[in-house]
């Protein structure tokens, strides 16, 4: 195995006694998506929340000051760094592969029609959202520590504002735009270089970061 | 082999080793070949630092009552027995002599001296 | 490989302290304490030697390799302990296990339970409800069951009850047993090292004092004692530290000066007697 699916495995430990109030949050952008009866708005939700709970690890680790583990541990810091970014990326498509199937189960119960593209739409509006709300987040959290950087837990919901505004601003006939954008490759390519940019450019803030710390 | 290690004595913890090593090869509890207890597990039992233990066992070595053989352990040599009634005869004599000195100092006779000598013993015994 | 660690002129400069040139070395098979008064450096050091801190100047190697060249080598072999337990309050023993587990190739899982058992640890309970030794022994028996051949302990005795703190002991006196593992021990309470280490480290304000054999230490010292009106000027300028009362004066010297005092009271000293006489010092001539 190598070291950074350790630290993954290790990130995961951190948070299991916090699974069950994950799994509620993402309650509610179910209750959210019906009540707007938009698939796009609960999967932006849905995204909010689970960004929300990037800082978890952080927290974790600065209440038990677990800094001293991870400095013993015979792993690279940059390893952990990743790591921590790989288990972030998991719970955000765990979090988007759970809402993308039961947000469209509900709406349908609900009289609604949801076509495959709309879900693939979502899907990549979660990912960009995700990846836009995290990459500013997680240096935040390595830079101030989950107390002090508390403010960077709000993105996502500054975020989701954001988006509930550009959405509703738009008149739903003429959401044309979004539709036009996520149906030409050439943009959501575009999109997913500039996600993977993103992430790059993040995780080595983070490591540098990290590696200049002194604890 | 009976050691006991007292902190309150004021003599040093390899100094009593060493002398509780040397009463018990002169009393005979320790006979020739036998190994003295393996040194990381007496400092272990005894909660001391192995090396006051090798100190002990280095200078017992060093005065002729055992020999180290690497890896093997610490063996009593037989002579060790010997060696250390030699000692004490001497230390007798050089304090016999020191006794005979002050007796004559004193202008203590001969029969007096050993007078003396009966009655400390006597005390000894008593106790 | 005969050192375990090699500490050599370590520096590390902070605004307002400054760790300066200490260097030592600790042989395999070997117990060494290292000492100080509070604030004297001990955490720093051991902070440098883990890679925590940056070093302004020196060099450290664990087990013959870099601490930060081969960083993660050394780390393999290396076991810590600190004051506090470092793991999520909220993991079951079995789950500090797993996530632990992973990182060390050879860790062993029939001994680590040997060791809950051994240490009365019940893997159920959680991490928070472990009493502070019973932490302790658990980062003790995690640097076990991956065979760590450096044990590294930052005042792990601190807020341990005396029953706990002389468990610790045999517990390191039988990790020494077999000749094959070190300890570093840093404690300011020094009655913990008086029987049970091998070498000391001694580290006042900053700079290393003494490192050596812990014989050696406790017997270059002595400390004597007398009516006030024998404290002379020589004496003073001999002895490191003194105590004057109404009654009296004790004062710390070393055995070598004993000849110049031998109208005096002479008792050997304790480690404790030598960490305070030569801090002292320092106060004294502010």
């Amino acid at each position: 195995m190598s070291n950074i699916l350790k630290s993954v495995k290790l990130d995961f430990s951190l948070v299991r006694p916090y699974v069950k109030t994950i799994c509620f949050t993402m309650v509610l952008p179910a209750v959210f998506a019906a009540i707007n009866r938009s698939l796009l708005t609960g999967i932006s939700f849905a995204m909010c929340f689970i960004a929300m709970t990037s800082g978890y690890t952080f927290s974790i680790t600065e209440k038990n000051d677990m800094e001293r583990l991870y400095s013993i541990l015979p792993v690279r810091k940059s390893e952990l760094v990743v790591g921590r970014y790989a288990f972030s990326i998991i719970m955000g498509l765990l979090a988007l592969i759970f809402s993308l199937i039961t947000h469209p189960v509900i709406l349908s119960s609900l009289g609604e029609t949801v076509s495959t593209f709309d879900i693939a739409c979502a899907a990549a509006v979660g990912i960009f959202l995700f990846a836009l709300y995290t990459v500013f987040q997680l240096p935040g959290y390595y830079k101030f520590g989950s107390i002090k950087g508390r403010v960077f837990m709000y993105i996502p919901v500054a975020g989701f504002l954001a988006t509930l505004f550009l959405i509703t601003k738009i008149p739903a006939d003429n959401s044309g735009w979004l539709i036009t954008v996520l149906s030409s490759p050439v943009l959501v390519l575009l999109a997913a270089v500039l996600v993977v940019i993103m992430y790059v450019i993040s995780i080595l803030v983070s490591v540098k970061i990290v590696q200049g710390k002194e604890l | 082999m009976k050691l006991i290690i007292s902190n309150i004595s004021g003599i040093p913890i390899y100094e009593q080793i060493k002398q509780q090593v040397k009463s018990a090869i002169m009393s005979g509890e320790l006979h020739a070949d036998e190994t003295l207890p393996s040194l990381r597990t007496l400092a272990k039992d005894l909660k001391i630092s192995v090396l006051t233990v090798t100190r002990a066992y280095t200078e017992l070595e060093e005065e002729g009552f055992v020999k180290n053989i690497q890896g093997r352990g610490c063996f009593v040599l037989s002579r060790g027995s010997e060696l250390l009634k030699e000692q004490l005869v001497c230390k007798i004599e050089n304090s016999l002599s020191e006794a005979i000195n002050a007796a004559r100092v004193a202008e203590l006779s001969g029969e007096e001296l050993h007078r003396l000598l009966d009655i400390l013993m006597e005390e000894k015994t008593d106790e | 490989m005969n050192n375990y660690l090699e500490v050599k002129n370590l520096s590390k400069s902070f605004d307002n302290f400054r760790l300066h040139d200490i260097s030592f070395t600790l042989p395999k098979g070997y117990i060494m304490g290292l000492i100080g008064p509070n604030g004297s450096g001990k955490t720093t050091t051991i902070k440098l030697i883990l890679n925590m801190l940056k070093r302004t100047e020196g060099e450290v190697k664990i087990l013959g390799l870099d601490n930060i060249a081969d960083e993660q080598a050394a780390k393999k072999s290396l076991g810590v302990v600190f004051d506090s337990n470092y793991f999520s309050d909220d993991w079951k023993v079995s789950q500090v296990e797993k996530s632990v587990s992973v990182f060390y190739e050879n860790w062993n899982t029939q001994r680590f339970s040997e060791l809950l058992d051994k240490f009365h640890i019940s893997p159920a309970k959680k991490v928070k409800e472990l009493s502070k030794g019973m932490q302790m022994k658990l980062m003790i028996a995690c640097a076990f069951s991956y065979d760590a051949k450096l044990l590294i302990l930052d005042e792990p005795t601190s807020g341990l009850d005396p029953v706990s703190r002389d468990e610790l002991l045999h517990i390191l006196s039988e990790y020494i047993e077999d000749g094959e593992h070190s300890v570093l021990f840093s404690t300011h309470i020094t009655g913990d090292l008086e029987r049970a280490a091998d070498y000391i480290t001694y580290i006042s304000y900053g700079e290393l004092f003494f490192s050596g054999g812990k014989d050696e230490f406790v017997d270059s010292f002595r400390i004597v004692k007398g009516g006030r009106e024998e404290l002379s000027d020589d004496l003073g300028k001999k002895a490191f530290g003194i105590r004057d009362f109404a009654t009296g004066f004790e004062a710390l010297i070393k055995t070598e000066d004993i000849k110049l005092f031998a109208h005096l009271n002479v008792e050997p000293a304790t480690i404790d007697d030598i960490v305070v006489f030569t801090s002292k010092r320092g106060e004294q001539y502010e």
